[in-house]
């Protein structure tokens, strides 16, 4: 296995304010890492600053051999390759869920539109929305809108997926299924998968690596069932406990 | 008070010619207007993060000299009466350019200066709607756009574009209206348009309240016209 990932000492800064420090991660292709960790912590920062929707303030990052800051100008072949999934599904408000997820093959991958409308109702179908397909954001539940926003992410076959907490805006019962939907993907597809979740069973049951950040570093890493169990700093054993309570 | 409806009858040919005038003026200035309107909206907001993300490297300095540009230009109009500016460039911009070049023959059509000056004035307001209505839109839209690996361009045609000209209407219903009134003003450098065309019908006969009346009727019926065609356009995106 190769890493299709590298950060390799990066910090990054808003003003003067520096919110990442030194941070090394190294993710394998096929990997699922899930991050865990404190609000404030970082933990969006870092995975933004992987396909360049923050910009890193020193230090060096390696996506599917594109290197960065040296090759800046190639953001958008980092972004082909590397989708995200984000909190507030940002679906396109006026386009239907057909159109969201037609959108990424037929203008970043610039397919014709029969061929990305077949992939978009491919996508569609798999994570349960066919009969959707003519419906407008709006007329969605969240649930149904987060799913839409994965397979869109999914329609322009990137190799890594970024997720940013995408349950936390949903109410409880719409966490399950998109759940469901992002383990059949660590399954079935063998995606390489970075998910920012304090979802602890989805952790263990389909993460590989577990990263706990706090305070802008990356603090402990490894095995998630083990991290879980044996949490080495006070820091970890706080947030877990704070965690299983809600 | 005597009422007559036969004048009314007699001045109408020349006043529909006046609205016809004023109409065709107008319909130049929406459409020069919301060119120029884009055009120094998104330049005024050029390189920053509502159009997706600042660019670097050479791109830099060039969005800051956009920025300045449009910036002045809508500082300008904005700063000063349609009426100045329809003044200046009838009467004081020939004479600069006679000062300033060979050409001693130069003059602008009044109907011109006024289709000029409402183009450029309408322009100036209309980007103002446009740079409000683009940084309205959300953040976390223009960030899934770029996850997809869109470029710039695909960006503001495809996402921002849409969502902020569905804004955009209401506010650009209102400056067509404003800008079809303005073209009332041009009478100062005598231009045939409706408003004219009342004032020498009343310098003639003295029937004050048939030709107002009537000419006021007139506007209200092409101000109607606007607001209900913007309307229809609202209903039809009405979906989002
Ligand atoms: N665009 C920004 N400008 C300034 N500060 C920011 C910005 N984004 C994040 N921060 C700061 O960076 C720190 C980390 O934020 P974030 O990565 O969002 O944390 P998390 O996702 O773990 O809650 C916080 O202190 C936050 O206030
Ligand atoms: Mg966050």
């Amino acid at each position: 296995m190769s890493s299709i990932i590298e950060l390799k000492n990066i910090c990054k800064s808003f003003g003067d304010t520096e919110v990442l420090h030194n941070i090394d991660l190294s993710i394998q292709e096929g990997e699922v890492i899930v991050v865990i960790g404190p609000s404030g912590s970082g933990k969006s920062t870092l995975i933004r600053c992987i396909n360049c929707l923050e910009m890193i303030s020193s230090g060096e990052l390696v996506v599917d051999g594109i290197r960065i800051p040296d090759e800046r100008g190639r953001t958008r072949q980092i972004r082909l390759e590397v989708g995200m999934v984000f909190q507030q599904f940002n679906l396109f408000p006026h386009m239907t869920a057909l159109g969201n997820v037609a959108f990424g093959p037929s203008k970043a991958r610039k397919m014709n539109k029969t061929k990305a409308v077949d992939i978009a109702r491919d996508l569609l179908a798999k994570v349960g929305l066919a009969e959707f397909e003519n419906k407008f954001p709006g007329q969605l539940s969240g649930g149904q809108q987060q799913r839409v926003a994965i397979a869109r992410a999914l329609a322009v076959n990137p190799k890594v997926l970024l997720f940013d907490e995408p349950t936390s805006a949903l109410d409880p019962e719409m966490i399950g299924e998109v759940l469901d939907v992002m383990k059949n993907i660590a399954k079935d597809s063998g995606m390489t998968m970075v998910v920012v979740t304090h979802e602890m069973g989805f952790a263990a049951q389909v993460g590989d690596r577990l990263i706990f950040m706090d305070e802008g570093r990356i603090v402990e890493e490894g095995k998630p069932s083990e991290v879980m169990k044996n949490p080495k700093s006070e820091r970890l054993k706080d947030f877990l406990g704070h965690v299983k309570h809600h | 008070m005597d009422f007559e409806f036969s004048v009314i009858t007699e001045s109408l040919p020349a006043l529909l010619t006046g609205a016809r005038l004023t109409w065709i003026i107008t319909i130049l200035g929406i459409v020069g207007g919301m060119f120029f309107g884009v055009l120094a909206g998104l330049g005024r907001i050029a390189g920053t993060e509502a159009l997706g993300e600042e660019p670097h490297g050479i791109f830099k300095p060039i969005s800051v000299v956009i920025r300045y540009i449009s910036s002045g230009y809508v500082e300008t109009i904005r700063g000063t009466p349609i009426i100045v500016q329809a003044m200046f460039l009838y009467f004081a911009f020939p004479m600069l350019v006679k000062a300033l070049t060979d050409i001693q023959r130069f003059r602008i059509e009044a109907l011109t200066a006024a289709v000029i000056t409402i183009i450029f004035n309408a322009g100036a307001y209309i980007a103002e709607i446009v740079r409000g209505s683009v940084i309205s839109v959300n953040k976390g839209l223009l960030e899934a756009g770029m996850s997809l690996g869109i470029s710039r361009f695909q960006l503001i045609v495809h996402i921002i574009g849409p969502i902020a000209f569905r804004r955009m209407i209401p506010p650009l219903g209102n400056q067509f209206i404003i800008s079809l009134k303005d073209t009332s003003l041009f009478i100062v450098i005598g231009v045939g348009e409706l408003t004219r065309q009342g004032q020498e019908i009343m310098a003639s006969n003295f029937r004050a309240l048939e030709i107002w009346l009537t000419v006021a009727i007139m506007y209200l019926i092409m101000t109607t016209v606007l607001a209900m065609s913007l309307r229809q356009l609202e209903k039809k995106m009405k979906i989002f």
